[in-house]
């Protein structure tokens, strides 16, 4: 299929690069977040940690911390009722199974008295064995994190895939090649650290909170039931959020349930805000995964056996692994036609901070590993990486790992357009024989594919309120979140598109769990992609009423028409006009074969209004049902995917393994592009971000605690370190999401880690079996420690 | 929380008897990149502290930047951007210059000073290495009146000055080298800004007439307890004429004498050929040779 840029397709207003709604506010400082509420009345609350990664609370005394002047509520964890929220993780707890969890928390006028509190609490702790790594979690007797799960196998994650038979057809195979690799954890290190603000709505009594929540709906949850009150008397309004990439689900589910709880101890309003060390020490990391995989190849380069076991270690608590790994299934064999594949995805518990959603889903970690993976195949029978992988790649019919054929795939062209564009090939075997012995260069590249939406893990649906205003503005809203992707804008430019409005029209004013049903949660990079069908469907199902509200009220100037086209008098009759004659476009109505006498859209609005017009509609879209076999995992498992390619120059210093990354190109299949300028947006930052896991960033953790508490000793790449960056997008037939359009957010950053790995590997001929590429990995070819 | 008072000092006595009242219960802030940070940590060096001697109204007697025939002067509340932008330390002392333009961000370069960079003892400061390669004096201030050290003697162990009850860092006497000497700095961080050294080396070199070494001058940074040059491999450089070899050489000394005076440590397998490529670097900058 070839490659279409954008522009190709024809839109009104979506496909375009309009301004973020929300931009401006945001970089003049206008903007408020949840940490700059203040409230009259209102105290500030905090948390008391465990010093150790696995303990138990002996006694605890909070009498000092009471006698305070100034602390209204010191809450320890013998003397709340609910501590723990409705998923396993814990408010407050006497069993300790991660240097995060908390053992008692407090209230009070200021920040500083809560501090005084938090210190005046005496603890007797009783330290016992824990397990951190994954080896340790699954050795012989080793100490249960959770008494439940025999082995601290997290069974409800667990996710096979069986294709044909891949025992067999290892057996058959001219060569077999197997392999390990782990990656680190991951912090998210958005700007704006956990914060929200809780009161008791005066008016009706709902407990009210405002929130840096990714998904409101997911908050209140925690909210409602730490209460013990029904969901219509908890009322969730997101604040501005500076940054999730997927923390701030069960991160701030915590804090709000700990804030509500002491909101309604004191019955005032309480404030509380993440330090960055709170923040690091709570909020959930990217997974550490152990890859092994084996691959039996024949002699011409056709992988026909693939067998693979993907253990990610979840960490105290989980509510995400038990989903993310059917991802991390569904992608275990790579973006490759392979007709035998057998693996096994799963998660072991430890005495770590919890493992959750962290832009890609498992997919950053995956694609490390395949792709690295992959060029050791290619190399094991003397093939060219990229020849090995347009011989496997997956194409148009081929079925994937889940036994589903594959459609508007473009692969192999996108791959081909990158190599090309940056010289790759010839820079690849030119770097290979480099002499020098401080700096060399390295070129390498990944490809990818990305299932779009939640896919099967679960349901995908969404719903949307539109509403006309009597002065033609249009406000949209929706369960779904703006959490710094410029989700607003791009549902304001849907919208648009689907109702016949100009873009400056239409606002969506951000998430109030007391106006809009639950619409599931905003991630998977399923905002645009599948969240914003019922805006399109709401669109297009209130442009219709709004046509022929425009023929109920006659708005059309009828002799004007008549006398502009030079028709007979009185031969257009509203007797005779359908919804179907008239249009609406850039916030006018017209008749489609008159188009040159316009009726402002406001106008008709203000004489609907007065006449009792339905101004309003409210859709609901549901996906097509997906289907996998839970025993097999075959079936139709996502609606369809995104696919990319990305190449990564870097400079390593030899003498020290100082990684340099220069440059680096991506190429995305995104479909439809909603709004190209947000679409680069989200791929620079994915580039970084990818770059980040790639070479320095790992938060450290084990018995003694965590080491890694804020970003002194994290450390992600800063302005000085961004490479060059070269974006290529592309557009797709695709029809399954929005108006074509497909994932970006995730896709964004899931084949940097790879690409540049594969470029330390052409400078430097060591391969990273163990992530980060830090300077001791490069140097030594090991982890120190 | 540390709860401490906050005390502006007025003058230079009103320093030194504020230090000599609390004693090692003060502290002093200049800049306050490092100190505010420690405090936030809640480190356990400060659980006792109870006085922040806030020094920056001293600004006109202890922010210059200064020289005569024999010697650079350097007020310790000098930035690292002071340092960076002065004509006399690029004639005099280009790899202090250097090294200054390493630490941190822009922003902390301008609040953060040398006076605080030395006087918090942090063994992995970058403006540091030149320092003691130049066989710096530290000009003490106290109640008692001024005395001179070696800088490098005024560390007494890890994180430890030698300072008597209410003295304070005054100024830092440089000697300007003889003719014809080059200096260079290099530093290994795990990125380009921001970045606390993970090594980091200062040399000078003073060149003969027939462009032999005649002079050498060596100091890692970050592998000592307390900083030092490393005169054996200095003495390495003695007569010979600047190559790759001996560049190496000096490294290898420097690594030879690191294990002999810390020991071999977890991290040594990493640090060795990295503190040897690090000395080589900065000899190599010294002598303006291309790597």
């Amino acid at each position: 299929m070839p490659l279409s840029k954008v522009g190709e397709k024809r839109f009104n207003v979506i496909n375009n690069s309009v301004p973020r709604i929300d931009g401006v506010d945001k970089v003049t400082g206008k903007a408020r977040y949840a940490a700059d509420i203040y409230m009259e009345g209102m105290l500030y609350a905090g948390v008391l940690r465990s010093p150790y990664s696995s303990a138990k609370v002996v006694k605890i005394n909070a009498d000092k911390a009471r006698e305070i002047e100034g602390v209204h509520a010191v809450v320890t964890c013998f003397d709340m009722p609910r501590r723990q929220s409705w998923a396993t993780y814990m408010y407050l707890t006497d069993v300790i199974r991660y240097p995060g969890d908390c053992v008692a928390m407090a209230a009070a006028e200021s920040k500083e008295l809560v501090d005084e509190a938090l210190a005046a609490i005496e603890v007797e702790y009783e330290e016992l064995p824990g397990v951190y790594t994954i080896e340790e979690a699954l050795a012989e007797g080793a100490p249960l994190v959770h008494e439940k799960y025999k082995n601290n196998i997290f069974t409800d994650s667990y996710y096979p895939i069986r294709k044909g038979d891949a025992e067999e057809a290892m057996k058959k195979a001219d060569i077999v090649v197997e392999r390990e690799y782990r990656t680190q954890y991951i912090e998210h290190s958005y700007i704006e650290p956990e914060a929200c603000v809780c009161y008791i709505n005066p008016n009706d009594g709902a407990m009210t909170v405002h929130s840096a929540s990714q998904n409101p709906f997911f908050t209140r949850r925690y909210v409602a039931d730490v209460l013990g009150v029904p969901m219509n008397r908890v009322r969730m309004i997101q604040e501005t959020l500076g940054g999730t990439f997927g923390g701030k689900e069960e991160g701030a589910g915590l804090v709000a349930g700990r804030c509500a709880y002491l909101a309604n101890l004191t019955k005032r309003p309480v404030k509380f805000v993440f330090s960055r060390e709170d923040s690091f020490l709570e909020s959930a990391k990217r997974h550490p995964f152990r890859f092994r995989y084996k691959a039996g190849l024949t002699k011409e380069g056709k992988i026909i056996a693939w067998i693979g076991e993907q253990v990610d270690n979840c960490g105290a608590y989980n509510n995400q692994t038990q989903f993310m790994n059917s991802r991390a299934s569904i992608h275990s064999a790579g973006p490759y036609e392979i007709d035998n594949v057998k693996t096994d995805t799963y998660g072991v518990f430890t005495n770590n901070v919890h493992s959750g959603a962290m832009r890609g889903y498992s997919s950053p970690q995956i694609i490390w590993a395949q792709e690295q993976f992959i060029e050791e195949l290619a190399d094991a029978c003397g093939m060219d990486e990229l020849e090995f992988r347009r011989k496997n790649l997956l194409h148009d019919g081929a079925l994937t790992a889940t036994g589903w054929p594959i459609e508007h795939c473009v692969l192999r062209e996108i791959m081909d357009y990158t190599a090309k564009e940056t010289d790759y090939v010839r820079k690849h075997k030119e770097y290979k024989t480099q002499k020098n012995e401080r700096k060399r260069r390295g070129i390498g590249l990944a490809v990818t594919h990305r299932g779009s939406g939640l896919g099967a893990e679960s349901p995908d649906a969404s719903g949307c309120m539109m509403i006309c205003n009597e002065d033609g503005s249009v406000m949209i809203n929706s369960g779904l979140a703006e959490n710094g992707q410029g989700l607003k804008t791009a549902y304001a430019q849907i919208a648009a598109e689907a109702l016949g409005v100009r873009y400056e029209d239409v606002k969506f004013f951000g998430t109030d769990t007391h106006s809009i049903p639950d619409c599931g949660m905003t991630v998977a990079s399923r905002g645009t992609v599948m969240g914003a069908q019922s805006v399109r469907k709401t669109g297009e199902k209130l442009k219709g009423i709004m046509i022929q509200n425009a023929l109920d009220i006659k708005a059309f100037p009828l002799e004007e028409i008549e006398k502009k086209y030079k028709l007979k008098a009185g031969s257009l009759s509203y007797d005779k006009l359908e919804v179907k004659d008239a249009e609406l476009l850039n916030s006018e109505f017209f008749l489609k074969k008159y188009p040159e006498v316009k009726v402002p859209f406001k106008n008709v609005c203000n004489t609907c209004l007065w006449a009792g017009k339905q101004m309003a509609a409210f859709e609901w879209f549901m996906p097509e049902a997906l289907n996998q076999d839970h025993h097999t995992g075959q079936g139709k498992a996502f609606p369809t995917f995104a696919y990319g390619c990305i190449v990564a120059e870097v400079e390593v210093d030899m003498k020290t393994g100082y990684v340099d990354v220069l440059k680096v190109t991506a190429s995305h299949d995104v479909g439809t592009a909603i709004n190209p300028a947000l679409i680069k947006g989200q791929i620079y930052g994915g580039i970084v971000m990818g770059q980040g896991f790639a070479v320095t960033e790992d938060v450290i953790t084990g018995k003694r605690g965590q080491k890694t508490k804020n970003f002194d000793s994290y450390i992600i790449p800063t302005a000085m370190d961004a490479p060059e960056m070269k974006i290529n997008i592309f557009e797709n037939d695709d029809p399954a999401g929005t108006y074509g359009a497909k994932s970006i957010g995730e896709p964004a950053t899931e084949g940097v880690g790879a690409a540049i790995a594969n470029a330390i590997f052409n400078a430097t001929g060591r391969r990273i079996y163990e992530n980060p590429a830090d300077l001791e990995t490069i140097l030594l070819g090991h982890k120190l420690q | 929380m540390i709860t401490y008072e906050y005390r502006r000092a007025e003058s230079l006595e009103d320093a030194a008897s504020v230090l000599e009242k609390y004693g090692d219960t003060a502290r002093i802030v200049a800049g306050g990149t490092d100190i505010m940070v420690q405090i936030h940590e809640k480190d356990k060096r400060w659980e006792n502290l109870k006085c922040l001697l806030d020094m920056t109204y001293l600004e006109n007697e202890l922010r210059y930047i200064s020289e005569d025939s024999e010697n650079v002067y350097i007020g310790p509340l000098s930035t690292h951007t002071d340092l960076e932008n002065s004509e006399i330390i690029k004639k005099y002392l280009p790899f202090l210059g250097e090294a200054s333009s390493t630490v941190g961000s822009p922003q902390i370069r301008n609040r953060g000073t040398i006076g605080g960079s030395i006087g918090n003892a942090f063994p992995a400061s970058d403006p540091l290495p030149a320092l003691v390669a130049a066989d710096a004096v530290v000009v003490l201030y106290g109640l008692c009146g001024k005395r001179s050290i070696l800088l490098k003697d005024l560390y007494e162990g890890k994180g430890k000055l030698a300072l008597r009850r209410g003295e304070f860092i005054r100024e830092f006497i440089v000697p300007k080298f003889p003719e014809g000497t080059v200096t260079g700095f290099s530093k290994l961080g795990r990125r380009k800004a921001l970045a606390i050294s993970r090594l980091n080396c200062a040399a000078a070199l003073t060149f003969g007439e027939k462009g032999e070494i005649t002079r050498a001058r060596i100091c890692p940074g970050c592998i000592f307890i307390v900083p030092d040059r490393v005169e054996k491999a200095e003495k390495l450089l003695i007569g010979e004429k600047p190559s790759e070899k001996l560049f190496y050489e000096a490294g290898r000394a420097v690594s030879d004498v690191m294990i002999e005076r810390t020991g071999v440590r977890w991290s040594t397998e990493y640090k060795k050929p990295a503190v040897e490529e690090i000395v080589f670097r900065a000899l190599a900058a010294a002598a303006g040779m291309e790597v």
